[in-house]
């Protein structure tokens, strides 16, 4: 009993200058700043781990406060009878002399309840004013303090959470307040004073363009300028922006209109680079513009101009990815004022992220130069298609488009581009599969990332042009080449003033690049001549005829048939027209 | 002496997403995230929290955010209000000033486990520490990395040392 109660100093207590018994325990000793580990007996009582403290923490004994498991540790009391033990943490406080501080803090925790009582009133009083001040370009620093110290002295209290001297933060704040308050959204919204201003398309537009986002945006995509510009446009979203019903519709037309265009082999391009188009600004919008919910910002985020990327997006979210949406598009035609561009006045939800209206993008994908630039677009920037390739949502969405080639085909059919042209609607229906495919295919996906290749495909598909124009009948010949493209003949036709027939064997020209390309993509990238069949083998009846009918000469046949994508009448005319006559 | 004092610790643990990532977690990240939390510690009738400004306090449940979604009591502390002022200036001067806020690192949850186990000896129930490494285990999650570690939660209140 003696031997284990005598102090035995010489055994293991090395580091320890006092006299005491035990082990020696290593305590963390945490400061908010600071940390250090403290070499110290078991049984060591409370003073003398002080002491050692003050020692390294170069301060007075009397000034520390140490926390343990939420108990103070008083000088009286044992390190064992609190339970410390070795590599347990010790909190520590080091107490300041100044006690004004803690006046300070208490007085200002007493103002804080009642500025939480009235930042309620006080951000949807500030919101007006400071978006009216940004607009008139009065620095809102100024603004902000003026309103809120008529709510108390809180302008000594710079901490305050609506006194940001950042108009971004200020922003920042409307849009939490917002978020967390649909009523007061919607309160804001009646507000005459915002109605007023958004109706002012002027005032909007301003607003949108002070947005650095937005300036880049738009240096990227002059579409967007001018869809800003255009003041139907811009009153409609503004619109939009009051009525939620409405937004609500217009969403939902989107949606549609997206399903519809996915099965666009064009359209799928436009999807994506629109895509990363609006992503990319979306989440630049969504950094300045809302803090606390990401997914908010992505989810329903306002467009890349339609809406400022300053006013929240409030619809709930439609279901993105329940089964693709079938119906008309031609009501999503219908919805939107757009030009060829392919961002025509739509907004972003998250099953149509690319807000695009699908209506005019059908009529414009074809003819336009919106296209080439589209092509341009992608050839100059990969990343955009990396990215938008690899959002997993759009696996996802591929993966459902290719589970239901039914649905995808049945929305096809809907599609006002191939309404006219049951022949196409034919051939798309065939290549369905083949073209859900490549989708996944990686390579095609490889193949749509790399510069150099796009850049190949658009040069190519502006030879097939000029060639269009140049020797009609030439096509044909490079086509069985497989060469691949994306029909734009569409628009030579009108430069050609050789009228329909030349037109209508244009468009079978464009089935036919379609066909090839849809059908190289599924036979593994490349180049090449399609590999699943070959015109011959595909107009192999047509070709019999042909013969039967007296058209002997094979090759002809065939380059007509190709012309005219199969169709015998057509191509009869073509040969016909070719001979001297 | 040891009895005088004992003040309850709560945590109230906000979802930031509303509800929102319970229901596109699995579609967007894979994974299934029951929300994106924002704790703060409320003990001595004030709530505190870490934003992107530095600590902030106000009353409890005083943020725009409203009403908690839920509430751990972490125990009782004996710290009383003065000492646990002093800590949480010291904090804001060093490892929580404002501009050290890292939404993935080093955010409103780090503080409230920080607190939370200087308080009581406790830390915050591990889902919440755990969101982010949960949230950039997923690939969605590292390709937004860039935009989100630039962005700060703050529901509101004001800065405990009365600065920016």
């Amino acid at each position: 009993m003696a031997d284990q109660g005598a102090a035995d100093p010489g055994n293991n207590n090395n580091n320890k200058p006092e006299a005491s018994e035990g082990t020696i325990i290593k305590v963390t000793v945490k400061t908010p700043k600071d940390k250090e580990e403290i070499a110290i007996a078991e049984d060591a009582s409370v003073t003398q781990f002080k002491e050692e403290i003050s020692r390294r923490f170069k301060a007075k004994q009397d000034q520390l406060v140490l926390i343990f498991a939420g108990k103070i540790l008083k000088d009286g009391d044992s390190l064992s009878q609190h339970g410390i033990k070795d590599g347990l943490t010790v909190h520590l406080v080091i107490k300041t002399a100044h006690k004004a501080g803690d006046g300070g803090s208490t007085s200002a925790s007493s103002s804080s309840s009642t500025q939480a009582g009235s930042t309620a009133t006080s951000s949807s009083g500030a919101n007006p004013s400071s978006t009216t001040g940004s607009t008139g370009s009065a620095p809102p620093p100024t603004q902000t303090p003026n309103i809120l110290t008529g709510f108390g002295d809180l302008a000594g209290l710079a901490g305050l959470g609506m006194g940001s001297a950042n108009f971004m933060e200020l922003q920042q704040q409307m849009q939490r307040q917002l978020m967390s308050n649909p009523e007061m959204l919607s309160q804001i919204m009646e507000n005459p004073l915002v109605q007023n201003m958004m109706s002012n398309p002027d005032l909007m537009r301003q607003m949108i363009m002070a947005n650095p986002q937005m300036q880049q945006l738009m240096e990227r995509n002059p579409e967007i300028s001018h869809m800003l510009n255009n003041p139907e446009l811009m009153r409609q979203t503004m619109e939009l922006a009051r009525n939620p019903a409405m937004m609500q519709e217009m969403m939902r037309n989107q949606d549609r209109a997206l399903s519809n265009l996915e099965s666009i082999p064009g359209g799928y391009n436009a999807l994506r680079r629109m895509y990363t188009d609006i992503q990319e600004p979306m989440f630049s919008a969504a950094r300045e513009q809302f803090g606390s919910n990401p997914f908010s910002a992505l989810g329903g985020n306002s467009e890349s101009g339609a809406q400022p990327s300053r006013t929240e997006n409030r619809e709930p979210l439609p279901n993105p990815w329940g089964p693709p949406n079938t119906s008309n598009a031609s009501e999503s035609g219908g919805t939107t004022t757009g030009s060829s561009t392919t961002t025509g006045g739509t907004n972003p939800s998250v099953s149509n992220p690319l807000g695009i209206n699908p209506g005019s993008l059908g009529n414009g994908m074809f003819n336009s130069p919106g296209m080439q630039s589209l092509m341009q677009q992608i050839s100059e920037n990969p990343q955009l298609m990396q990215n938008m390739l690899s959002a997993p949502y759009m696996r996802s969405m591929m993966q459902s488009l290719a589970q239901h080639p039914e649905l995808a085909s049945q929305v096809l059919m809907n599609n006002p581009l191939f309404a006219g042209n049951p022949q196409l609607q034919d051939q798309f229906r065939a290549q369905l599969p083949v073209f859900l495919q490549q989708m996944q295919n990686p390579e095609a996906l490889s193949v749509m990332t790399n510069p150099r290749a796009m850049q190949a495909l658009m040069q190519i598909q502006q030879g097939l042009q000029t060639l269009q124009t140049e020797a009609p009948g030439l096509m044909p010949s490079l086509m069985t080449g497989g060469v691949p493209g994306i029909p734009t003949g569409g628009g030579i036709p009108t430069e050609n003033p050789a009228s329909s027939p030349s037109s209508a064997g244009t468009n079978a020209a464009q089935q036919q690049l379609m066909q090839q390309m849809l059908q190289m993509f599924a036979g593994g990238g490349g180049g090449g001549s399609a590999t699943t069949q070959t015109p011959e083998v595909r107009f192999q009846s047509q070709l019999d005829q042909l013969n039967a009918m007296g058209f002997i000469n094979r090759e002809a046949n065939l380059q007509a048939l190709i012309a005219t994508g199969g169709d015998i009448n057509a191509a009869i005319e073509r040969l016909l027209g070719s001979q001297p006559s | 002496m040891d009895q005088t004092g004992t003040y309850p610790v709560k945590l109230y643990i906000y979802d930031l997403s509303r509800g929102m990532a319970r229901q596109l977690s699995p579609v967007m990240l894979g994974k299934q995230l029951d929300g994106i939390w924002h704790t703060a510690i409320v003990v001595h009738g004030k709530e505190f929290f870490f934003v992107g400004g530095g600590v902030n306090s106000c009353s409890p449940g005083g943020t725009h955010l409203g009403e908690p979604d839920s509430i751990v009591d972490l125990g009782f502390t004996e710290v009383p209000a003065e000492i646990f002022m002093d800590y949480l200036t010291s904090l804001a001067e060093s490892t929580y000033s404002g501009d050290k806020y890292n939404l993935f690192e080093h955010n409103c949850n780090s503080f409230s486990n920080e607190v939370a186990q200087f308080l009581t000896g406790k830390k915050i129930p591990s889902y919440i520490t755990d969101l982010p490494s949960e949230v950039l285990s997923t690939p969605f999650g590292q390709a937004l990395r860039p935009l989100l570690d630039s962005m700060n939660i703050n529901p509101g209140g004001n800065n405990i040392t009365g600065q920016r």
